[in-house]
C-alpha cells in the first residue's frame, strides 16, 4: 500500500478534463448513494488541470450507468495496478467530450 | 553500480523506479529527461538522506546516487516535515463562489499528499473544522497526512460552535493559546 496517495491497487479513476462536468457527476453520483471521492487527477494521467472521481469497481457498473444515463461520462476510466501505474479500462467514444 | 535508463518515462514513474532500485540495490546510476523527471528524482533521493552527482548526458542527464550518512527510503521516514503550519480557516479557499471554493480546498488537501514536502501543523479554524468532521471528503487524505507526521489541529472553540465537537474524525483538538504560540515559534504560517 503506497501511503502517499488516497489511490490504491484496485482503484478506478473516472477522469474528467471539465470542472462542470466533474461537479455534476460527483453531486449526481453523491445524491444515488454512490460512493466516490473527488480528487485532483494523478500527473501520470492529466497534464492539465484534471479531476477524477475515484471509486472502487463493486460500485462500477452503478456509476458509468448513472453517468451515461445523464450523459455525463468521463473522457476515460483507468484503474490502479500499482503505485502510480494505470490502465485504460474504458475510453469514451466521442471526441469532443470536454 | 546498476545504471537503470528513466529516459521516456512521464512522473511519477521514474521516482517509483528509483525508489525501487535503492531499496533493492541501496546505490544506483539513473538515467533521466531533463526537466521534472531529474528535479523530482534529485528532490526524492535527497529528501532521503542520498547524495546525488548530476552529469549531462546527451539530452538528458546522468544521476550518480549514493548512500548519505542518514540514507533512508523509508518514505514515512523520509518525508520529514518542513517548518511550514498551514493555517486554514475556512472550508473554502480563496474568494469566489463556495462550490468552487470547497473543490479547491479538497484538491489542495489532496494535493499535499503528492508534495515533496508536507507541513508540520495544518490547523483548522473557523468552518474549516467542517474538514476534519465527520462527512468531509478530506478525511482519508488528512489521516494520511497525519500518520507522515504532520499535526492535524482543531480549534475546539469553533467544533463547540458548530455543534460537531464529537464528530472530529482526524487530528485533535487545540486552542487559542497554542494557535498564537505557533505564530510565535519561528516557524512559516500560511494562511489559507
Amino acid at each position: 500500500m503506497d501511503n502517499r496517495t488516497v489511490i490504491q491497487e484496485g482503484h478506478l479513476l473516472a477522469v474528467f478534463n471539465s470542472v462542470h462536468r466533474v461537479m455534476k457527476a460527483e453531486d449526481l453520483l453523491k445524491k444515488l448513494g454512490l460512493q466516490v471521492l473527488l480528487i485532483p487527477a494523478p500527473r501520470v494521467l492529466s497534464t492539465d488541470c484534471g479531476l477524477a472521481l475515484r471509486f472502487c469497481n463493486d460500485e462500477n457498473n452503478g456509476i458509468m450507468q448513472a453517468l451515461s444515463r445523464e450523459q455525463l461520462q468521463p473522457v476515460f476510466v483507468c484503474r490502479c495496478i500499482k503505485a502510480g501505474i494505470f490502465e485504460t479500462v474504458w475510453k469514451s467514444e466521442e471526441n469532443n467530450i470536454p | 553500480m546498476n545504471t537503470i535508463d528513466c529516459r521516456n518515462l512521464a512522473c511519477p514513474a521514474p521516482v517509483i523506479e528509483v525508489k525501487k532500485a535503492l531499496e533493492s540495490q541501496g546505490e544506483i546510476c539513473v538515467l533521466l529527461d531533463d526537466g521534472a523527471p531529474r528535479e523530482n528524482v534529485t528532490r526524492f533521493a535527497g529528501n532521503r538522506g542520498f547524495m546525488v552527482q548530476e552529469e549531462q548526458d546527451g539530452d538528458g542527464w546522468l544521476l550518480t546516487i549514493t548512500a548519505g550518512n542518514s540514507a533512508s527510503v523509508n518514505s514515512n521516514q523520509a518525508f520529514k516535515p518542513v517548518g511550514v503550519v498551514l493555517l486554514i480557516t475556512s472550508d473554502c479557499l480563496g474568494n469566489g463562489p463556495d462550490e468552487l471554493g470547497g473543490l479547491l480546498m479538497k484538491n489542495m488537501i489532496h494535493s499535499l499528499l503528492e508534495a515533496g514536502d508536507i507541513p508540520q501543523k495544518m490547523i483548522f479554524m473557523n468552518s474549516g473544522v467542517r474538514l476534519t468532521t465527520e462527512g468531509s471528503d478530506v478525511i482519508e487524505a488528512l489521516n494520511k497526512l497525519s500518520g507522515m507526521g504532520v499535526e492535524v489541529l482543531s480549534c475546539g472553540l469553533c467544533l463547540d460552535f458548530f455543534g460537531i465537537k464529537d464528530k472530529l474524525m482526524s487530528g485533535k483538538t487545540t486552542n487559542m493559546l497554542t494557535t498564537v504560540e505557533t505564530f510565535f515559534s519561528g516557524e512559516m504560517v500560511i494562511r489559507l
